[in-house]
């Protein structure tokens, strides 16, 4: 059940007012029905079902377990018994062609004439985000920052939520578990302010995201015949296109969890206004960078193995250069990771990864530089122009990177990077290229215009809580603005036959 | 014994942001240090386990508001 389809809306309301009608005491029940019949409906298969189960049951027993053996060495092993189950699932399920694919290649080098097959499995929606909430929960018990859930059906719900089996935010059970639990009450206000949000989620789906991937399909479906421009514009319109949809479903999401009370993590702060890569990324998927850190870097850095490092690098360095060395290589670790978790191939782990970590070394390490070369040559950084230049530097780099995001292989996106390098500036002006590719005059002019639109209310956003304005403003302005949302969504979104119904970009990791 | 460990913590504090005007107090956070970000933050907390002879445990480590914290877990710590 995608967010943005009909089926969708009708479930969402049913769930809501189910909710608001029932004793406040088995609210968050109903929340669990909802959950258990969206992960269903997702392929009416009882096998990924399955895969649920297989989280849930050893994550309820070794989380109390943990509890129960605190700071022993048990808790420690019980600990390592659920990451292992979690995690062991989760890789069979997603990475197993990686790695396959891996050995292809290794064969392919040493001149093994061998070649595995490549397998497909099915796997429950959501199986990225709940296994990392699990094992999130269980470390979280283990260190001692909350206690286990004692009810296994509580549990269940914490796990599957089912907003936020589509592209998350993730959660935290210190922070949203009890939330959830709780009864609680209607409110008119929650009510409209999630709305608001839940539409402008839609708008940027369906108005904005579906167009900019018909021009993207387009280019990408028949690449030989594409180059120069035609790529330089398929890459932004790819990087605004994911952006639109993952943080478009993000509100809507926020949307339904505010009406029903629940206040979850933010995930996005207008990203694109960043000015470095760095601050790109603190702004960008901000739940799974926090997951990463708190779970992976945090935990890499001070091993005894990077202390080690860290100790002889500063012996033979220097303190400065030396405690930079752990510190690259923990943060080369944590971007290949998180390559590897936006999908099983190369092409996310250079696209989502390595690239990323490249930029961040090449801006850590290049910094003082051009600070001094600034500075010698008269350059301010403090000035507006300045400002918009990193901006505009950071935008462009992200969205080379998202070349590799988007393509089918490294192989494919190398020829891609290889036939951008094609001088054809002329497509911009001469109207009849540019409007064949996907998109006509018309969708063009629109798409424009919802661009200004998103950047306006994006840059608002920066300096205000542009919803709390909104609905200071007297009652004609505030739903003249509403009925311009609605009705700019029916008249110009991209729904219904024809078009997949907003296939989520993020829902497939 | 408070006082002893804030002095104690601006040497550390000093020695690893590279500045010998820090001044740290109970409300002190990373937001008033400009370097102490992310990632030196566990470069701190390892001066600091080092220069105790403590371990902090991770949920400590990611759940720490500010120096006051610290230093309660420190003189926990150190009372054991």
């Amino acid at each position: 059940m995608n967010l943005t389809t009909f089926s969708f809306i009708i479930f969402g309301i049913i769930t809501i007012v189910t909710y608001f009608v029932v004793p406040k005491k088995i609210r968050w029940f109903v929340l669990l029905i909802s959950s258990i019949i969206f992960l269903f409906y997702d392929n009416f298969k009882i096998s990924t079902i399955i895969q649920a189960i297989v989280v849930l049951v050893p994550t309820y027993f070794l989380g109390i377990y943990i509890y129960k053996y605190k700071d022993t060495k048990k808790a420690k092993i019980f600990l390592i018994i659920g990451i292992i189950i979690i995690l062991g699932q989760l890789i069979y399920l997603k990475y197993t062609n990686l790695f396959l694919n891996t050995f292809n290649n290794i064969f392919k080098l040493i001149h093994v004439n061998y070649k595995f097959n490549f397998v497909y499995r099915d796997s429950v929606i959501g199986i990225s985000y709940f296994s990392l909430i699990m094992i999130s929960y269980l470390i979280d018990i283990y260190r001692g920052i909350c206690k286990p859930q004692k009810n296994i059906f509580k549990c269940a719900l914490f796990m599957s939520y089912f907003p936020i089996l589509t592209s998350g935010p993730f959660i935290r059970y210190d922070s949203v578990g009890e939330d959830l639990y709780k009864g609680h009450k209607f409110s008119y206000k929650s009510m409209c302010y999630g709305l608001v949000r839940i539409l402008w989620g839609i708008f940027k789906i369906l108005v904005i995201s579906q167009r900019l991937g018909k021009f993207v399909d387009t280019v990408y479906a028949n690449l030989q015949a594409y180059n120069g421009f035609y790529i330089v514009i398929s890459a932004i319109f790819f990087t605004l296109q994911l952006y639109t949809n993952f943080s478009g479903s993000i509100d809507v999401i926020m949307g339904i969890s505010e009406i029903l009370g629940i206040t979850l993590p933010e995930n996005f702060h207008t990203p694109f206004f960043s000015r470095t890569i760095t601050e790109f990324w603190r702004n960008w998927h901000i739940t799974l960078g926090a997951w990463l850190k708190d779970y992976i870097f945090y935990p890499l850095l001070k091993s005894n193995f990077m202390q080690w490092l860290n100790k002889k690098c500063k012996n033979k360095f220097g303190k400065k250069i030396g405690k930079k060395i752990s510190l690259y290589l923990s943060m080369l670790i944590m971007w290949i990771l998180i390559g590897a978790w936006h999908g099983g191939a190369y092409t996310f782990i250079i696209g989502a990864g390595i690239l990323q970590f490249i930029y961040i070394f090449l801006e850590d390490t290049l910094a003082p530089i051009a600070s001094k070369v600034n500075k010698k040559i008269g350059i301010d950084s403090n000035t507006f122009s300045y400002k918009l230049y990193q901006t505009i530097r950071t935008f462009l780099l992200f969205s080379f990177s998202m070349i590799f995001f988007r393509a089918a292989s490294v192989q494919q996106a190398l020829q891609i990077i290889k036939n951008m390098f094609v001088w054809n500036p002329t497509i911009l002006i001469d109207s009849s290229s540019l409007y064949n590719v996907g998109l006509d005059a018309y969708d063009f002019r629109l798409l424009i215009i919802s661009l200004i639109v998103l950047f306006i209310v994006e840059l608002l956003m920066r300096k205000m809580n542009v919803r709390e304005k909104l609905f200071k403003q007297n009652v004609v302005f505030r739903w003249t603005v509403l009925y311009i949302l609605i009705f700019t969504i029916l008249i110009f979104g991209c729904y219904g036959i024809g078009y997949d119904p907003a296939s989520f970009i993020y829902r497939q990791f | 014994m408070e006082k002893e460990i804030y002095e104690r913590l601006n040497k550390v504090f000093r020695d690893v942001f590279d500045d010998e005007t820090i001044e740290v107090n109970s409300e002190t956070t990373s937001k008033d240090i400009e370097d102490w970000d992310s990632l030196e933050h566990i470069n701190l907390i390892v001066a600091v386990e080092q220069e105790f002879g403590i371990k902090f445990n991770m949920g400590e480590v990611t759940t720490m508001k500010n120096v006051g914290e610290m230093v309660n877990i420190i003189i926990s710590r150190i009372n054991n």
